[in-house]
C-alpha cells in the first residue's frame, strides 16, 4: 500500500484520534517508512503549537470591552419599556382609547359617530370613506375628516391608532 | 431539567457568572475562527446576548459550554460568510525572519504565528473542527455534538485540516528559508 493511503490515518494517529482497530496497521507502516515517520513528527509538532494557541495570552482589555458592551445591552433591554413596560403601556393606551370611544356616546348621544369609530382599523382609508358618506347625507353640518393619531411603541408589533372625529364645521 | 433562574436578579447573577467563566473561551474561539480581533469581539458579544435571551431554556445541570461553543461557531460562520473567502498561501504576507541572536521563545512565537495564519487558510468547517479539537482540546465526540456532525465526519475534517495545515506551514517555512 502506498504512503498516500496512510496519510489520513497518520494525521488521526498523531492526534490520538485513530480508532483502535486501525492503530496496529499504521504503527507497522511507520516502523517501516521514514517519510511517514517524519510526517507524523511534523503533525505532532503542529499539534503542540496549536495547543499553545490555547494558552497564548488574550488582551484582557478586549475581553473586558465585550463584557461591558454585553452588560450595557442586557441592562438596557431588561429595563427599557420594550422589555418591561411595553405591556403596561399598551394596556394604558388601550384603556385610554376605550374611554375616548365610549365618552361621546354617554355625553352627546351621537350614536352613529361612535359606531363608525368603533370599527377603527389600523388603516385610514375605510374610515375616511365612511366620513365622506356621512358628509353627503348631512351637507349642512360638515365634519372635518377624522384625525388619525398613531402611537408607535418600541415594540414593532404594537402600534396604536387613535381616530378622532372633528367637530362639524360651522357649529 | 433545572433551568437557570428567570427572575431578574437571579437571572442577572447567573448570567454574569457564566459570562465571567466563559468569556475568554468564547472570545478565544471566535478569534481563532475569524482571525480578526474586532470581528471576534462582535461575535462574542452576539453569543452572550443570545445566551441571555435563552438562559431560561438552558439546562443548568448539563452546563452551557457545549451550547456556547455551538453558538460561537454559528455566529462566526455568519460573520465569516459576510466577509471574503479564506486566505490562500499567496495572500499570506511574509513573516520577517527571526534575528540571528533572537531567543528560542521568539522562534517559537513565530512558529505559532505561522500556525495561526495557517488556520485562516482552512475552510470554515475544517477550521471549526480543528480549533475545537486541537486548540480547545475537546474530544472528537464533543466536537461532533457541537458541530451537529457524526464522529466520522469530524475525524475526516480534522485529518484533512491537519494535513492542509502541515502543508501550509511547510511551504511557508521553505519559502522563508
Amino acid at each position: 500500500m502506498s504512503c498516500s493511503k496512510f496519510e489520513t490515518d497518520i494525521a488521526l494517529y498523531a492526534g490520538g484520534d485513530l480508532p483502535r482497530a486501525r492503530i496496529a496497521r499504521v504503527e507497522a507502516h511507520l516502523a517501516a517508512c521514514a517519510d511517514c515517520r517524519a510526517l507524523a513528527e511534523d503533525l505532532r509538532a503542529e499539534q503542540a503549537l496549536l495547543g499553545e494557541l490555547r494558552d497564548s495570552p488574550l488582551e484582557d482589555a478586549m475581553v473586558a470591552q465585550v463584557r461591558q458592551r454585553v452588560l450595557v445591552e442586557v441592562r438596557r433591554a431588561g429595563f427599557s419599556p420594550r422589555g418591561a413596560l411595553a405591556p403596561l403601556l399598551a394596556l394604558a393606551a388601550a384603556l385610554l382609547l376605550a374611554v375616548i370611544l365610549i365618552w361621546p356616546r354617554h355625553h352627546s348621544g351621537a350614536a352613529p359617530r361612535a359606531a363608525a369609530m368603533s370599527h377603527a382599523a389600523p388603516t385610514v382609508a375605510p374610515l375616511i370613506r365612511k366620513s365622506r358618506h356621512h358628509l353627503r347625507r348631512m351637507p349642512a353640518a360638515q365634519p372635518g375628516p377624522p384625525l388619525l393619531v398613531q402611537f408607535v411603541t418600541d415594540d414593532p408589533n404594537i402600534v396604536i391608532y387613535w381616530l378622532i372625529d372633528q367637530k362639524p364645521q360651522g357649529d | 431539567m433545572t433551568a437557570y433562574p428567570r427572575e431578574n436578579s437571579g437571572e442577572m447573577a447567573a448570567f454574569e457568572r457564566i459570562m465571567s467563566q466563559c468569556e475568554r473561551r468564547v472570545f478565544r474561539v471566535a478569534l481563532r475562527l475569524l482571525n480578526n480581533p474586532q470581528d471576534a469581539q462582535d461575535a462574542a458579544q452576539e453569543v452572550f446576548l443570545r445566551l441571555y435571551k435563552h438562559l431560561g431554556s438552558l439546562d443548568e445541570t448539563r452546563g452551557c459550554e457545549p451550547w456556547l461553543y455551538r453558538v460561537t461557531v454559528n455566529v462566526c460562520h455568519d460573520i465569516a460568510r459576510g466577509r471574503r473567502h479564506s486566505l490562500g498561501l499567496a495572500e499570506v504576507p511574509e513573516l520577517p525572519a527571526p534575528q540571528p541572536d533572537a531567543y528560542h521563545d521568539a522562534e517559537r512565537a513565530q512558529q505559532r504565528e505561522i500556525v495561526r495564519r495557517g488556520l485562516s487558510c482552512l475552510g470554515g468547517k475544517e477550521r471549526a473542527a480543528l480549533v475545537l479539537r486541537d486548540v480547545e482540546g475537546l474530544s472528537t465526540r464533543e466536537v461532533a455534538g457541537i458541530l451537529g456532525s457524526s464522529e466520522n465526519t469530524v475525524r475526516s475534517q480534522i485529518s484533512t485540516a491537519r494535513l492542509k495545515l502541515r502543508d501550509f506551514t511547510g511551504r511557508l517555512l521553505r519559502r522563508r528559508s
